[in-house]
C-alpha cells in the first residue's frame, strides 16, 4: 500500500496498521473488504429504519455496521455504532436516533476515502 | 458419537466451520485458518448446524458468532448440545457482545471459549490450535484404549471358547466310550437350559448362571472315565457288585474335577462338582451316592438327573431300546426310575412338548 493512499485511509480515521494486521498483511484482501464495506446495504438499511422509527431493524444494521468497522480498524464510526447498539439495548431508541446526523458524516467520509467501489 | 470416530477408516478432522452472517468477518477468520485447515462458511446458525449434524465426523472446530439472522449463535449451540455434539467438536463463540449473560448462558452450555471481536488473529490461532490438538491427543489416546480394550476381549472370548470346547471334547470322548454319540451331553446341555430358562424352576436365576449350570450340565458323566469297559459296555443288566461299581462315577467324577486346578477357575466348576456328584440321587432319598433327600439336592443336580432319565428313556442304549415318548412320559411319572420332585416334574410336563422337538431335530439316529 502506497504511502498516499495509507495517508488519504488515515485520515479518515482508520487504523491501517491495525487492520493489516487483521488481514494477515495482506493489503488486497483489505482494499477489497473495504470496498466491500462501502457497498454494504447495512448503512441504507440504517438510514430507512431510523427514517421509519424501526428500533429492531436499525439496532440490526447498527451491529452488523458495528462489526464491520471494528474488523477494518474504522475506529471513530466503529465507536459511534458501539454506544448506538448500546443504546438501543438501553431501549432508549430516541438517543441512539439522534446519533445519525454524526454518524452518517463520519460515514461518508470514510466511504470517500475508501473511494469508488471496485469495476 | 464415539462409535462413528472409532470406525476403520477413522480420520482426524480436518475442517473449521465459520458460522457468521458478517462476508468481512468469515473472510478474515478464513485467511487465518487457511494454510493449516480445510475452512468452510455458513451464513448463519441454522445453515451451520445443518453441515454440522449432516457429517459431525469432518469438523475439527465451529467458530460461531452471536448475533445472526434465521438462527442466533446460543440458539445453535443449544441444539449442538441437545445433539450431544460439544463433547465431539470444540465451539467457539466470536462476539462483539461478551457481556455477561451470554458468556455465562455459553459457557454453561458446554462452549470450549468465547473470542472477541474484532479478533487479533495470532490469539484467535492460538487458542483454536490448542484445543484442536488437544480434542486430536485426546481422541487418538482413546482410539488406542478402544482397540486394547477390543483386543483383549476378543482374547478372552478365544479363551472362552477354547474352554468351552475341552470341556465338550472330554465329555464327548467319554460318552464314546459307553458306545454313545456325544448328542448325549448336547441334549442335556439343552434341555437343562431350556428347563432353566423357561419354566418356573429357574425362576430367580440370572441368565448368566443359567449359561453357566447348562455349561454344568455337560460333565455329569465325566466320572464314567474311571469305570472299566467290562462293566461301562456290558450288555444286559449289572451284577450288584458291577452296579456297586457303576455308581461311583458320581463320586469319581467329582473327584476328577477337583484335580484339575485349572477349572476351579471356571465359574462352572461349583455347579459342575455338584452335579457330577449329586445326578443319581432322588427326591425320596433312595438315590445315591449319599442319600440326599428333597431339597438337600440342589435344584441344577435335579434337574440335570431328570434331564439324565429322560434322554437314557428316549434313547437306544446297549442294555436296553429306546421307549417311544408316551412310555417315556409314563415311566417317569410313575416313578420307575425313582422319584423327583413333584415341582420339578410340573415344570418338566408343562414344556415336554417342546423338549420332544429336540429329538425330532437331532436326536434320529438314537431314538431309532
Amino acid at each position: 500500500m502506497d504511502t498516499l493512499r495509507k495517508e488519504t485511509l488515515t485520515a479518515a480515521g482508520i487504523d491501517v496498521d491495525n487492520a493489516l494486521e487483521r488481514f494477515m498483511g495482506k493489503d488486497d484482501f483489505l482494499e477489497r473488504m473495504l470496498k466491500k464495506f462501502a457497498a454494504d446495504v447495512n448503512y441504507q438499511r440504517l438510514v430507512e429504519a431510523v427514517e421509519r422509527q424501526d428500533a429492531e431493524a436499525a439496532l440490526q444494521a447498527s451491529h452488523t455496521m458495528k462489526g464491520m468497522c471494528g474488523n477494518l480498524s474504522i475506529m471513530e464510526l466503529s465507536e459511534l455504532f458501539t454506544r448506538q447498539v448500546e443504546l438501543f439495548r438501553e431501549e432508549k431508541p430516541a438517543d441512539a436516533f439522534a446519533m445519525m446526523p454524526e454518524i452518517s458524516r463520519l460515514y461518508e467520509n470514510v466511504k470517500e476515502a475508501i473511494g469508488a467501489p471496485e469495476a | 458419537m464415539g462409535h462413528r470416530i472409532h470406525s476403520v477408516a477413522y480420520r482426524d478432522p480436518q475442517t473449521i466451520l465459520i458460522v457468521d452472517d458478517d462476508e468481512i468477518n468469515r473472510g478474515i477468520l478464513d485467511n487465518i485458518f487457511a494454510d493449516d485447515y480445510q475452512v468452510e462458511e455458513a451464513e448463519n446458525g441454522r445453515t451451520g448446524l445443518e453441515k454440522i449434524l449432516d457429517t459431525p465426523e469432518k469438523y475439527c472446530a465451529v467458530l460461531l458468532d452471536v448475533m445472526m439472522p434465521e438462527m442466533d449463535g446460543l440458539e445453535t449451540l443449544r441444539h449442538l448440545k441437545h445433539e450431544e455434539l460439544l463433547d465431539e467438536i470444540p465451539v467457539f463463540l466470536i462476539t462483539a457482545e461478551a457481556n455477561d449473560a451470554v458468556m455465562k448462558e455459553a459457557y454453561r452450555m458446554g462452549v470450549m471459549d468465547v473470542i472477541s471481536k474484532p479478533v487479533i488473529p495470532y490469539v484467535v490461532m492460538r487458542r483454536i490450535n490448542s484445543v484442536v490438538e488437544l480434542f486430536r491427543a485426546r481422541r487418538s489416546l482413546s482410539n488406542q484404549v478402544m482397540a486394547q480394550q477390543s483386543e483383549l476381549l476378543r482374547q478372552a472370548e478365544q479363551i472362552i471358547r477354547l474352554n468351552r470346547g475341552m470341556i465338550e471334547g472330554l465329555a464327548t470322548a467319554i460318552e464314546f466310550r459307553s458306545a454313545e454319540s456325544g448328542d448325549h451331553v448336547r441334549r442335556i446341555h439343552d434341555i437343562t437350559r431350556y428347563m432353566l430358562k423357561y419354566t418356573e424352576w429357574g425362576e430367580g436365576m440370572e441368565d448368566y448362571d443359567i449359561e453357566q449350570i447348562a455349561q454344568a450340565s455337560i460333565m455329569h458323566d465325566i466320572g464314567k472315565i474311571a469305570i472299566p469297559d467290562a462293566v461301562l459296555n456290558k450288555p444286559g443288566r449289572l451284577t450288584p457288585e458291577e452296579f456297586e461299581i457303576m455308581k461311583t462315577h458320581t463320586v469319581q467324577g467329582e473327584q476328577l474335577l477337583e484335580k484339575i486346578p485349572e477349572l476351579k477357575e471356571n465359574l462352572a466348576y461349583e455347579y459342575a462338582k455338584d452335579i457330577a456328584r449329586h445326578h443319581h440321587e432322588r427326591w425320596d432319598g433312595r438315590g445315591y451316592p449319599d442319600g440326599l433327600k428333597g431339597d438337600e439336592i440342589s435344584p441344577w443336580a435335579q434337574i440335570v438327573s431328570l434331564a439324565d432319565v429322560y434322554d437314557a428313556l428316549s434313547c437306544k442304549r446297549i442294555y436296553k431300546d429306546a421307549f417311544p415318548r408316551e412310555k417315556v412320559v409314563e415311566m417317569i411319572r410313575d416313578g420307575s426310575c425313582g422319584v423327583f420332585n413333584p415341582r420339578l416334574l410340573d415344570a418338566f410336563f408343562s414344556v415336554e412338548d417342546e423338549i420332544a422337538k429336540m429329538y425330532d431335530a437331532n436326536g434320529k439316529e438314537d431314538a431309532k
